[in-house]
């Protein structure tokens, strides 16, 4: 791929090329002289070229609209006091703006300390999910061994089967979590609880069963599957075993591809409510305290009586940013890795 | 080696002997030409050359087969000197005789040395690390996936009572299933309205997204923004978030984004726009469609970003080769489109189509997952599994069908 100076550079020495023979021609008398077909199909590129963009620019203009209104919408009304929002000369621009709604949500939520656990849950998950879902993947790769297209049969139907068919077994299992005896060697009862603890989340993710693990494990198999075998083999000359190999070379190869993995197992890990709503009860995670608001803010403003969605607006609205800010921030700095990481990731191989 | 001196003899001597035999006739008969009649002598003499002829064969034919044996023999003595370096495998492809196989098992028994612990082939041996690779992933899918699954459908052939620590069940088949689908009032026509909106949202979906990838593939300026905006919904819309946003949240009914955004395309909107372009008079059923299709834009363009980077990524890669020569034979966007885009991103087609189908299923708001969910927090898990693993069958089945109905006009470039 010729990087776009280059590109730059031939689209001029081509206009130049073409201006320098049109001359040529005119100096020697030669009329230029096109076919009908030809003068037809430059005629039409012309005015495609010429009407295209215009085209395009509201096409992507309207759509982009589309995708950004709900944001827009949320940072209007986010800011804006509560009363405003009956007020029918107000659409868009509030008359004055007040942190109020940012700050009472901001309580609600208990955001600081939400927050603070979201990212412990999601990092140390995504890093653990990201590790061992890459070791499986390599595993699926690169080796021959028996039962490998039945193995990887199970790959797919995680990621076809919904989480909603195992959640409840899973819950008796972590609800009465028995460790094969171990836990009553340990601890003397027959049983521990393992829900509101954060080992729901980073167990699943060590053992390549986290959220979205079979995608994960796909990519990382597409990715290595494209790597070049001759890499291996010469740290295998080299003395290297295969863990070794795939550590100190397989794995600086893939380091694009494990970005991309990982800020997908960050935004997935951030925005899960099911599977965290299903083993935590306590509001712990950014995602459920949102999901929860409107009965927190009821049940604290209202005294639990009934009011028109039309006030909650505020609140929500400012939940939401309160809950997309961290990750939008990180979208906006990181956001070349999420688009580019996908089609370098050999997911189209 | 005993073998291998008991063949020489064997061989040598009836060389020898036919040898002398035939040279012995030959002279008998040269002296009776000699003494007797011509007539007579040239038969004897003819007699005397088939018979030295034929001995002749079938000696040549026993010395050629001895060889052959020492040749063999010769084989694998070579190879016993030199196994310790070869592999069962290559033993299986180098010996072409299962006797000698045998006999080079033999061999092998009798000079090989009491080995000191004991050593794996080298594809063993990477078998071996390949289950090492995947064992993390093995356990925990047996714990997190498979134990699970097999449980709930366990469940759904079972009544259920949960009790602390267990689920007490009590075994009546499928009756389960026969209650979701002839009893439950709701089930069996929210499950025709998720595939029904499954088939309508699909199709527009990926048409949709091979547009914008289409779109945002040339080159105009902004266009990392615009790729970056299209990609945005895909960050936060997989939440809580996008439940605010379409206004779902518990309350229902509020005037939220979507709602308040859908409202500018509604059908008198698109009516007014109809009579405005001076269309009148449209059956009732294409205007339903239009408007559905207008209502349906935010979900669509919300719920296509990962099929837009699919189809992005399959464009990017499209070989110059094709698009140099599509252009120096003169070919118009259009016709482009249909002859080189098309097929290439054809394969892409399919991970989309599942993408797409998969995520509108498992999606908890859907209705009929709505209904799973609901049954289970009824406490009646029996049959919310019943329910659950109901709905993945067909979906499981449907989505075959179109996979394989689709991969009959995918274009694969045979590299």
């Amino acid at each position: 791929m010729a990087t776009r100076k280059e590109e730059k550079r031939f689209e001029k020495e081509m206009r130049a090329e073409k201006r320098r023979r049109l001359k040529d021609m005119k100096a020697a008398g030669i009329k230029p002289s096109l076919t009908p077909e030809q003068i037809r199909y430059n005629r039409n590129k012309a005015i495609v070229g010429a009407v295209w963009p215009i085209f395009r620019f509201f096409i992507i203009f309207g759509l982009g609209f589309v995708i950004l209104y709900p944001l827009l919408f949320m940072i209007s009304t986010a800011f804006r006091p509560n009363d405003q929002m009956f007020d029918p000369s107000i659409v868009w621009l509030p008359k004055n703006l007040t942190l109020e709604n940012i700050q009472r949500t901001w309580d609600d939520m208990k955001y600081d300390k939400t927050v603070l656990n979201t990212v412990k849950l999601n990092l140390i998950s995504s890093v653990l999910s990201v590790g061992s879902c890459a070791l499986t993947g390599y595993g699926f790769a690169r080796f021959k061994f028996k039962g490998k297209n039945i193995l990887f049969a199970i790959v797919t139907l995680m990621i076809i089967v919904p989480p909603q068919i195992t959640t409840i077994p899973l819950f008796i299992q972590y609800a009465y979590f028995k460790g094969a005896g171990l836990v009553k060697l340990f601890t003397g009862k027959e049983y521990i609880s393992l829900i509101n603890s954060g080992i729901t989340m980073y167990a699943p993710a060590i053992f390549a069963n986290g959220i979205k693990a079979g995608l994960f494990i796909y990519i990382f198999r597409q990715f290595f599957r494209g790597l070049p075998k001759e890499l291996e083999d010469a740290a295998y000359l080299d003395g290297c075993g295969p863990l070794k190999t795939f550590i100190k070379v397989m794995i600086p190869n893939a380091a694009s591809s494990f970005l991309t993995v990982f800020l997908f197992s960050i935004v997935w890990y951030w925005n899960d409510y099911y599977i965290s709503s299903s083993f935590f009860t306590q509001n712990d995670t950014v995602a459920l305290a949102l999901k929860n608001l409107d009965a927190t803010i009821m049940s604290t403003h209202y005294k639990n009586q009934s009011v028109s969605a039309r006030q909650l607006i505020v609140w929500l609205e400012s939940g939401c940013i309160l809950a997309t800010f961290p990750i939008l921030i990180m979208y906006v700095f990181l956001q070349k890795y999420f688009v580019e990481g996908v089609e370098r990731s050999g997911l189209t191989g | 080696m005993e073998n291998n001196k008991n063949i020489e003899e064997i061989t040598e001597a009836p060389v020898e002997e036919t040898v002398a035999e035939t040279a012995e006739l030959a002279e008998e008969a040269v002296e009776i030409t000699e003494e007797a009649a011509d007539d007579v002598a040239f038969e004897a003499y003819e007699a005397a050359e088939d018979v030295a002829e034929e001995n002749f064969f079938e000696a040549y034919d026993i010395a050629e087969d001895a060889d052959e044996e020492i040749i063999e023999t010769a084989e694998v003595e070579t190879k016993a000197v030199e196994k310790k370096k070869i592999t069962e495998e290559d033993m299986e492809n180098y010996v072409y005789d299962p006797e000698s196989k045998d006999k080079y098992k033999e061999l092998e028994k009798k000079e090989k040395p009491a080995k000191k612990g004991f050593t794996i082939s080298y594809e063993r041996r990477k078998a071996l690390y390949g289950y090492g690779f995947i064992a993390l992933w093995a356990i925990g899918t047996i714990y997190f996936f498979i134990l699970p699954i097999i449980t709930s459908l366990i469940y759904s052939l079972h009544k259920t009572q949960p009790k602390s620590g267990y689920m007490e069940m009590e075994f009546i088949g499928i009756q389960n299933y026969v209650n979701a689908f002839r009893k439950d009032p709701d089930y069996a026509t929210s499950l025709g309205e998720v595939l029904g909106s499954t088939a309508l949202k699909t199709p527009l979906i990926i048409i949709f997204s091979i547009f914008i990838a289409v779109i945002l593939n040339q080159k105009f300026r902004g266009r990392t923004l615009a790729r970056a905006i299209f990609f945005l919904p895909v960050i936060i819309a997989t939440g809580p978030v996008y439940d605010v946003i379409t206004g779902n949240m518990n309350t229902g009914g509020y005037a939220g984004g979507s709602e308040q955004f859908s409202t500018m395309f509604e059908t008198n909107l698109v009516d007014q726009l109809l009579t405005f372009l001076g269309i009148y008079n449209l059956p009732e059923k294409i205007t339903s469609v239009i408007t559905t299709l207008t209502d349906e834009i935010f979900n669509m363009v919300w719920f296509a970003g990962i099929q837009i980077l699919l189809f992005l990524s399959a464009l990017q890669n499209i070989p110059t080769s094709a698009k140099e020569a599509a252009q120096m034979e003169g070919a118009t966007a259009w016709e482009y489109f249909w002859k080189i885009t098309v097929p290439y991103i054809s394969p892409m087609v399919i991970a989309a189509l599942v993408y797409t189908v998969v995520d509108s299923f498992v999606d908890p708001t859907n209705v009929v997952m709505r209904q799973v969910l609901q049954k289970a927090s009824d406490w009646q898990h029996g049959y919310s599994a019943a329910m659950g693993w109901a709905y993945f069958a067909i979906i499981g089945v449907v989505l075959a069908i179109v996979v394989v109905i689709v991969n009959k006009f995918v274009y694969y470039e045979v590299e």
